[in-house]
């Protein structure tokens, strides 16, 4: 496990517009990690990369995404217009990564937390550009220090595509999720229901593409591994927690009192056209998790609340061991195919669906893969141009690596392995792989 | 070294059958250095901060020659230094009365528009260069004066990276822009480029840059200028080199030669080659001071004689290519020049005798000395060499081959090797530093790539019809930037997709890049680079020069 904040040399936001004036350069950093770092160094470090910024201007019409040094690398965001966001990173320039490479976090990974950061911000906080100025300075100082001290990277396979991990079930399993789901929003209209998550796995999606894959980072990476470890903690599973509870707010639903705990958060659903801010309600029994929005507007109260947990609780318990069942029999049969040679990952663009070899929050210090290796398959990621609607790609490292990447309509496949092989032995290794593991999808060409 | 034969992805057929171990085009002897500039690139990007600015200096090959030759060097030199300080001198006493009225500061609150303006806006790729003061000397395109503001900016990013950061700048990134510093010596070179180049090439493109303003003036001349005057105006001293760096761009940007760091031959007869190399060692051999006979024509190399112990690295080669190329005057008269080969020595100017072959034949001998005074016999020399060459029908075989007369195999080797589904390849023999592709870019269409690039430069989406070798190359800079990535490098790289389908390859001894059909099978694609091989080893005496001829 790599500890982030040894990563991160500093993480800073800034808007020039805050003090415009000359001696006023300090309103405009709305939050600097690390804290201990002087005010002179702050300035001319959001000095410099406001001079970047103009500079590139001049010449593109596109927003400056990153400053290379000799040894350190800027990551630029502009998730709002003057709101400039950058993660500053140690990785030297052009030289080979060797000995303490470990050390070095893939870029694109360090480029994709900060995103990730920053929609989560807007998901409980929302735009910046909509809170008061004088504000901004503490509520970022609270949201972001617990947030960059929180998260860790790891150089892993899964963390090089942001997806959602989606569990398939046979069809018996997937209607009483979907009649479950329908029966509570009919009885209780006021509560959406916008994701149903078995362990770390999406089963149904209430939210738009973008919002879901935010809601579910949270959930997966923050929320739900607390709940976990308060579980494991608290010894055999209690009568409760069979029964379920609300684990958002976090100490539970148990007088109106705790109504005012409730969570506010930015979102936009499905079939809306527009984000709207809502009341964050997630009930969990077993390992499902079910998380539903109430418009701020609705009046709440804490009768309603107990009524839906009689309601929920006996039926998402049995739904819940139902998956849990099939779930057993999956880990089995995924078990008998995989093997330790290969690792592999599938990406669809169109709903995000993820799956990966190497299970994610799997802490297994195998499941590392080389820096190298995975900025290669970065970069084919990144790279949507060169494979085209259809492709494919093979590439030998010096050392043994070959990775193979396949793009057919929206959908990748990626998969690493070491061996002393020829490019032919390789690509009907892949095939093999391919069909193992994605039955049914099709990829062109074989 | 066991993994050498799974190394290569040709069946294991391929090269057992093959007579020679070597590589095709692979030769003990070389005449031209082949360092690899992406080694060099990576070490020379190493460098600390100190180091980067000041340039170390070595020892000076040309001062050891004239040493060993034993004559007249300590005069020569003596005479050389002195020349360049007074020149310098008055240079410098002409400049302090103009660069106060350049200050005036008028042009940087119109900066911005400037560089908006018709004739800057949308161009494929900028190149600055200013020196560490800021002080614009070149710029690819619009006029430098117009262009003080950027300079100022960039000296002051540069520099407050520097002082501030203890650290260098090296790129900023946007999605459809690279911009890439340079800081050497007193000088800073800046690329700003949306084509497809990656960052490591685009420095090789400054370093280029940088090494043709060495070539005019040595470094020492460079570095002794700006200790005595860090606000010197430059572009005083390299009037006629701005036009050498214009050519050297857009060649850059369409020659495989600077991707692979290699030299391109003209293919000929080796019964040919040898008649002209002996006719130029059994001339030349007397002349004691002479370091290299170069004869070359259409950008491609034909031969090189050099006195023992040295050799040219590619990219001097690729300077006097440039040169040659970009000078019209040599055409109609024998030149004397003095010319400085960065990589031979930085320090010091070679003197070279530059002049075409004869009036029919398009092959420009170079003969390049130590001495500055040897301009006659050179000549004669030039003449005797000239006419040895017309009576062995030389001058019609380098012609043929110039013209890519259709029964020369070299020509379209494509047809010649019979393989289809390949559209294109480019080959590069490691140990001797030689390339040979497909459809080498005959003259004519270099000239109206020119004359396009003069006109334009323009960021253009232009409808593909039939690709041209340069469309191909540009293809390639892709995977050569892959397999050559300084921290995730690349033995193999096979892409197919809906357009086609290319293999990059490098092994100990070569690089090869292929384009094929698109879709194409693994298998079929093996067998077909396996073939290509072969011909090429075949015909490797023809297409790359074997030896390494001395005085």
């Amino acid at each position: 496990m790599i500890d982030t904040p040894h990563k991160i040399d500093s993480f800073f936001i800034f808007n020039s517009n805050f003090g415009p004036k000359e001696g006023d350069e300090l309103k405009r950093i709305l939050f600097f990690y690390p804290n201990q770092i002087n005010t002179d160094v702050r300035k001319t470090q959001v000095g410099l990369c406001e001079a970047i910024v103009r500079f590139m201007t001049t010449f593109s019409s596109e927003p400056c995404e990153a400053l290379q040094t000799q040894s350190k690398r800027y990551i630029f965001f502009q998730p709002e217009k003057n709101f400039w966001m950058v993660l500053v990173i140690r990785i030297p320039y052009a030289t080979k990564l060797s000995g303490d490479s470990k050390d070095v976090v893939e870029p694109s990974i360090m480029q994709d937390f900060m995103v990730s950061s920053y929609k989560t911000f807007r998901m409980f906080v929302g735009l910046f550009k909509d809170i008061p100025p004088e504000d901004t300075y503490g509520i970022c100082e609270q949201f972001f220090n617990p947030y960059i001290t929180s998260i860790d990277v790891s150089n892993d396979l899964s963390n090089i595509i942001q997806g959602i991990n989606y569990l398939p079930l046979e069809k018996n399993s997937f209607f009483k999720v979907i009649c479950f789901i329908d029966l509570l929003q009919v009885n209780y209209p006021q509560f959406k229901c916008i994701s149903f998550v078995y362990n770390d796995q999406l089963i149904w999606n209430g939210l738009c593409k973008d919002d879901m894959l935010t809601l579910y980072q949270y959930l997966v990476h923050s929320l739900l591994p607390k709940q976990v470890e308060k579980e494991i903690q608290g010894g055999a599973v209690t009568a409760a927690e069979r029964h379920g509870r609300f684990i958002s707010p976090p100490e539970g639903i148990h007088s109106d009192e705790d109504l005012k705990k409730l969570n506010k958060v930015y979102l936009r659903r499905e079939d809306d056209n527009e984000t709207k801010q809502y009341y964050l309600v997630i009930y969990r029994t077993l390992s499902a998790t079910v998380s539903f929005t109430v418009d701020v507007d609705t009046h709440v109260d804490f009768a309603t609340f107990r009524a839906l947990d009689t309601f929920i609780g006996p039926q998402l318990s049995t739904i819940a061991s139902s998956i849990g069942e099939q779930c057993t029999i999956h880990a089995l049969q995924n078990a008998q195919i995989a093997s330790p040679d290969h690792k592999f990952l599938y990406f669809n663009k169109l709903n995000l669906a993820f799956k990966t070899s190497t299970p994610s929050n799997c802490m297994t210090p195998s499941a590392a893969v080389k820096p190298e290796v995975l900025n290669i398959i970065a970069e084919i990621h990144q790279d949507h141009k060169s494979l085209g609607k259809y492709g494919e790609i093979i590439i030998k490292t010096p050392d043994e690596y070959w990775i193979t990447g396949k793009s057919s309509n929206d959908r990748e496949f990626y998969v690493v392995m070491q061996k002393n092989a020829n490019l032919k032995e390789i690509a009907d290794e892949v095939k093999r792989i391919c069909e193992m593991q994605m039955k049914g999808i099709f990829f062109y060409p074989m | 070294m066991a993994s050498t034969s799974k190394d290569v992805p040709t069946s294991p057929s391929g090269h057992d059958n093959t007579d020679d171990d070597l590589e095709p085009g692979a030769s003990y002897d070389s005449i031209l250095n082949p360092t690899d500039s992406f080694e060099e690139f990576a070490t020379e990007m190493n460098t600390s901060l100190e180091r980067s600015r000041d340039l170390t200096k070595k020892s000076s090959t040309i001062s050891e020659i004239q040493s060993e030759i034993g004559e007249c060097s300590k005069e020569l030199k003596e005479t050389k230094s002195s020349d360049n300080l007074q020149n310098k001198d008055e240079a410098i006493s002409a400049s302090t009365s103009n660069s106060n009225l350049d200050e005036n500061g008028e042009d940087t609150d119109n900066e911005d528009d400037y560089l908006k303006s018709p004739e800057l806006v949308n161009k494929e790729k900028h190149v600055f260069i200013l020196s560490s003061a800021g002080k614009p000397i070149y710029s690819r395109y619009g006029n430098e004066d117009k262009l003080a503001g950027v300079c100022g900016v960039i000296q002051a990013l540069v520099s407050v990276v520097e002082e501030q950061n203890r650290d260098i700048l090296r790129s900023i990134i946007t999605k459809d822009c690279k911009a890439v510093f340079l800081v050497k010596g007193p000088l800073i070179l800046v690329a700003v480029s949306k084509s497809n180049e990656s960052e490591t090439q685009l420095v090789l493109q400054l370093t280029y840059a940088f090494n043709q303003i060495v070539s005019v003036l040595t470094l020492t001349q460079l570095n002794r200028i700006f200790e005595q005057r860090r606000n010197y105006d430059l572009r005083r001293l390299l009037s006629g080199a701005e036009r050498l760096i214009d050519n050297l761009l857009i060649f850059m940007e369409k020659d495989p030669a600077f991707l692979l760091g290699a030299v391109r031959c003209l293919p000929l007869p080796e019964k040919v080659r040898e008649n002209i190399t002996n006719a130029i060692i059994s001339t030349c051999h007397k002349i004691r001071d002479l370091v290299f006979a170069i004869l070359i024509a259409g950008n491609q190399l034909i031969t090189l004689v050099r006195m023992k112990k040295y050799t040219l690295h590619p990219s001097d080669i690729h300077l006097l290519f440039n040169l040659v190329r970009s000078s019209e005057s040599f055409k109609t008269a024998e030149s004397w020049t003095p010319i400085c080969l960065p990589k031979f020595d930085a320090t010091g100017f070679l003197h070279g005798h530059v002049s075409y072959i004869s009036e029919d034949c398009q092959a420009c001998l170079l003969l390049l000395t130590v001495q500055r005074d040897a301009f006659y016999p050179l000549s004669q020399a030039k003449h005797t060499i000239s006419d040895k060459l017309r009576r062995s029908n030389c001058l019609t075989a380098i012609n043929d081959a110039l013209n890519r007369s259709k029964d020369l195999p070299t020509t379209n080797p494509l047809k010649h090797i019979g393989i289809p589904e390949i559209r294109h390849f480019m080959y590069k023999c490691k140990s001797t530093a030689q390339l040979f592709t497909s459809d080498p870019i005959c003259l004519d269409r270099l000239q109206d790539y020119r004359q396009r690039h003069k006109e334009g430069g323009d960021v253009v989406k232009k409808k593909v019809e039939k690709l041209s070798d340069i469309d191909y190359v540009r293809n390639y800079r892709e995977f050569c930037s892959k397999m050559h990535c300084a921290c995730s490098p690349a033995k193999l790289i096979f892409r197919s997709n809906s357009l086609d389908t290319v293999l990059a390859w490098i092994t100990n001894g070569f690089e090869l890049y292929v384009t094929f059909d698109p879709l194409m099978e693994k298998d079929q694609a093996i067998r077909a680079v396996d073939r290509l091989l072969r011909w090429i080893k075949n015909e490797e005496k023809r297409i790359f020069i074997m030896n390494a001829p001395t005085f």
